[in-house]
């Protein structure tokens, strides 16, 4: 045995102060234990419950109001991303672009069926910036503005929730597509499969459970109120957008500390802050010009449209966001077309029911009416 | 290909049908290794082709070592094997790292270095099977391997799904006599392997996940100083999510590998139990530690050499320890505090080791207490990207910011508060058994609402994918 083997065979020999229990070099006959107990009858037994709980709990779900639908998540919006075309026509930008067009309309009078890649509580710019660096795509890009989230810095949730979408796209692995593929058939017939309101993570978070006074919790996220299709075509459910529900009470109720800025962070001076703030915007202003700039410079097409608004909420964005420091702003840098609605008396004319969107039903004669205002502006 | 996905499920499910349902057992092998090959490609297929050259390189490199009839020349081959998986990790790993810390080396002395940052994409696992495919060559060498006839069962070793990309670090010697002749199912092994599943997955999405991640990541993430309450629940948090996020991991691999009709070791044995830290590396990740004591602590001397050598060398250890985890100093540091926390209890047991008093209940529950908070402590260096987060969360646990914000809303409170005493609880009481004991002791029903009720919050969590943390090992 060569003398290095042995020396160390030698060392594994010795009593070892340190590892009380050294493992055998060689365990070629290890067998885990495996618990002697009724396996067949308590397997019977397990598999009896999960069933008639899950068969309970979606029948619960369904009788307060739940149907089955798609969740949103990065690999549903991948799979809309990789349906556009060099010349397609896409829809980014928030909840409003989602819920207040209907793709059947907009087609119809753009001749091109729109691919949906706006996202709820989310920034449009990472998705834009992403399109303008795609250089096979020279379609047409129609973005909502929701200037607080159109705004909003690097690191908050609504551009967080963008660059997910958009680094998922890029980096899908086989297995995150075949997921979704298996999971969609499963959420069109499952009512309680809702990963933003019926997991345990948001069952507890519904809790009414006081926080300490002084703790800055973030504010809670609206509940279910609308479907979406395997095209990404959100629609508001009834209850929601039946007047005067308690869904939609509720739901207006959260707009508003949703909507509300929250107080600046007790670690910076407040003129720091504020600073920071503003200086981002302005880098959110100049890198929105620069995206547009180098998507038109191949042939692209690009109209902002800012979708109604109504109640508090208006009341709150308007005088948090003013149309002044922000619309306009993004109308000059970027020296695109937008339709404004309040600018038009047949698109302003919508009641949304919960404040921020339109009722599934407003959503196709918006869409309907928003069409000669789109071909204007796009020179179609 | 995530655990906890559908596509893993319908995955398992034609894996273990075609498996049992095929008699040859090297027609079974075969599946296996195509199956591991699936499994793995389905993250990003080109990394596939990097896992069979490192493997058939080993496999190769094992044989030379075998063959060789001098000492000089297996040494020769041994080194070669341990450049050729060392030069991989460190590329893939380590490479950008390295030439930062170049950079700041040449900016020391004066002289202006910008080098291109590698755009490399890190391998999922590369770790983990870099080092099961090492303890093949490593093991020839010692003399305890023969080098196996086929490349077939060697592929297989090293890249057996259920163990591939996040351990427990299996080593060639220990898996290869399994692939002898074909396993058999004893009673209730079957179903034993889908209980240890669910068991892992409800540790993964429920506890992990659900209850656990979300406070860690808001904690680690805010800017601000925090308040010594919410720096502690904060890194009370990450600790039982490093936990079950990573015995998750292993125990489902476990059971999906007794499904097979293979049997893995265990990789955990209720680590905040521990009395000491000596003790708390015994049962945390036992594969790694134990790989480290055998391939590396051993031969630098271990203890049998002068006592400060020996401490030189644990430092060492747990030195590379850290930087196995990832490649930046944060994870050094967590190593070598590990190292010194070993060296000093190392020093406490010469002086107080054998006094009737260090061994009694209240010393022994005193000691398990500082080894869980030391072992916290540790965990700041372990989940802060940087050290001024580190800073910042050590600050605010020791008193350092009295005005410090309070960011947990009361649910997550409590969620850290009764997760944490559970697990310490159930650490506790099974510290000197295991789960297979544990679970034949337990009432009949007792066993079965356990699983129906894990089964049930893995269906109510709906399982959302968050990758396990040991991937970006």
């Amino acid at each position: 045995m060569p003398s290095s083997t042995s020396n160390f065979k030698r060392k594994l020999r010795l009593p070892r102060l340190f590892f009380a229990s050294p493992s055998e070099i060689v365990p070629r006959d290890y067998e885990r234990p495996i618990p002697q107990i009724p396996w067949r009858g308590i397997t019977v037994v397990v598999v009896l419950i999960v069933i008639a709980v899950a068969w309970a709990w979606e029948l619960y779900c369904r009788s307060i109001g739940y149907a089955p639908t798609l969740n949103d998540n990065e690999d549903l919006w991948t799979m809309a991303r990789r349906n556009v075309k060099p010349e397609s026509v896409v829809i980014v930008g928030d909840s409003r672009g989602w819920y207040d067009v209907d793709l059947d309309e907009l087609e119809k009078g753009l001749g091109k069926r729109p691919v949906q890649l706006s996202m709820g509580g989310s920034c449009a710019y990472p998705v834009l910036a992403d399109l303008a660096n795609d250089k096979d795509f020279h379609g047409t890009i129609i973005c909502s503005v929701v200037p607080r989230l159109f705004l909003a810095p690097p690191g908050a949730p609504p551009m967080d929730l963008s660059e997910k979408a958009v680094r998922r796209y890029h980096s899908q692995t086989p297995a995150q597509r075949v997921s979704q593929y298996l999971a969609m058939p499963l959420e069109e017939h499952v009512a309680f499969l809702k990963q933003e309101e019926l997991t345990l993570d948001d069952l507890l978070k519904r809790l009414p459970i006081p926080n300490r006074s002084y703790a800055q919790v973030p504010p809670q996220l609206p509940p279910y109120f609308g479907t979406l299709d395997r095209e990404r075509r959100a629609r508001m459910i009834e209850e929601c957008a039946r007047p005067g529900s308690e869904l939609q009470r509720r739901i207006q109720q959260i707009w508003l500390p949703l909507f509300t800025p929250p107080p600046p962070p007790t670690y910076i001076p407040i003129e720091e802050f504020i600073k920071s703030m503003d200086q981002a915007i302005e880098q959110r202003f100049h890198d929105v010009a620069t995206a547009v700039q180098k998507f038109r410079a191949r042939g692209g097409k690009i109209v902002f449209v800012r979708f109604p608004v109504a109640g508090e909420l208006k009341t709150l964005e308007d005088r948090t966001t003013p149309r002044s420091q922000t619309w306009d702003r993004i109308m000059k840098e970027t020296n695109s077309p937008g339709i404004y609605y309040e600018d038009f008396p047949e698109l302003s004319s919508f009641n949304c029911p919960e404040w921020s969107h339109l009722s599934a039903g407003d959503s196709v004669e918006f869409s309907k009416r928003l069409v000669p205002h789109l071909r204007s502006a796009l020179e179609m | 290909m995530l655990f906890n996905s559908l596509t893993f499920v319908v995955f398992f499910a034609v894996v273990v049908t075609l498996y049992w349902g095929t008699r040859s057992w090297t027609a079974r092998k075969n599946l296996l290794v195509v199956a591991s090959y699936i499994f793995y490609g389905a993250w990003n297929p080109p990394f596939a082709a990097l896992l069979f050259s490192t493997t058939a390189m080993d496999f190769w490199l094992g044989r030379q070592i075998a063959k060789a009839r001098g000492a000089h020349s297996r040494r020769v081959w041994l080194i070669a094997s341990i450049c050729m998986n060392l030069s991989m990790l460190g590329f893939f790993k380590y490479g950008n790292f390295l030439l930062e810390n170049f950079q700041w080396l040449m900016a020391g002395i004066g002289i202006v270095y910008h080098p291109p940052h590698l755009d490399i994409l890190l391998p999922v696992g590369i770790s983990f099977y870099t080092f099961h495919s090492l303890s093949y060559t490593l093991d020839i060498y010692r003399g305890v391997l023969q080098p196996t006839k086929s490349l077939r069962d060697f592929i297989l070793a090293v890249s057996f799904f259920p163990q591939l990309v996040a351990g427990p670090i299996v080593r060639a010697g220990d898996f290869l006599p399994q692939l002898v002749r074909p396993p058999g199912l004893r009673a209730g092994q079957f179903l034993w392997g889908l209980l240890l599943m669910t068991l892992g997955l409800f540790e993964k999405i429920v506890l992990a996940d659900t209850m656990l991640s979300g406070s860690a990541d808001r904690i680690f993430s805010y800017a601000g100083p925090l308040s010594a309450l919410d720096s502690w629940l904060g890194v009370m948090a990450f600790a039982g999510q490093i936990f079950f996020d990573f015995a998750g991991y292993s125990i489902c691999a476990i059971g999906a590998a007794l499904c097979l009709g293979f049997h893995l070791k265990d990789n955990f044995r209720f680590p905040y139990a521990a009395i000491g830290f000596s003790d708390f590396w015994r049962r945390w990740h036992i594969s790694l530690s134990t790989f480290l004591r055998d391939y590396l602590y051993i031969p630098l001397g271990g203890n049998q050499v002068r006592p400060l050598r020996a401490a030189t060398n644990l430092v060492i250890v747990m030195f590379l320890g850290g930087l196995w985890h990832g490649a930046a100093w944060t994870f050094v540091v967590w190593g070598l505090l590990h190292g010194s926390y070993l060296v000093i209890e190392r020093v406490i047991r010469v002086f107080f080791g054998d006094a009737v008093w260090a061994n009694n209940r209240l010393t022994r529950l005193m000691a398990g207490i500082a080894t869980y908070g030391a072992v916290c402590i540790a965990w700041v260096f372990f989940r802060a990207s940087n050290f001024s987060i580190a800073t910042r969360m050590l600050r605010g646990m020791f008193g350092g910011h009295p005005h410090g914000d309070a960011i947990l809303s009361t649910r997550e409170i409590l969620q850290i508060g009764i997760v944490t005493a559970c697990m310490i609880l159930a650490h506790w009481s099974l510290r000197e058994s295991n789960i297979e004991t544990a679970v034949t002791r337990l009432p009949r029903w007792i066993v079965t609402t356990a699983w129906a009720l894990m089964a049930c919050s893995i269906i109510l969590t709906q399982g959302n994918s968050n990758a396990f943390i040991y991937f970006q090992f």
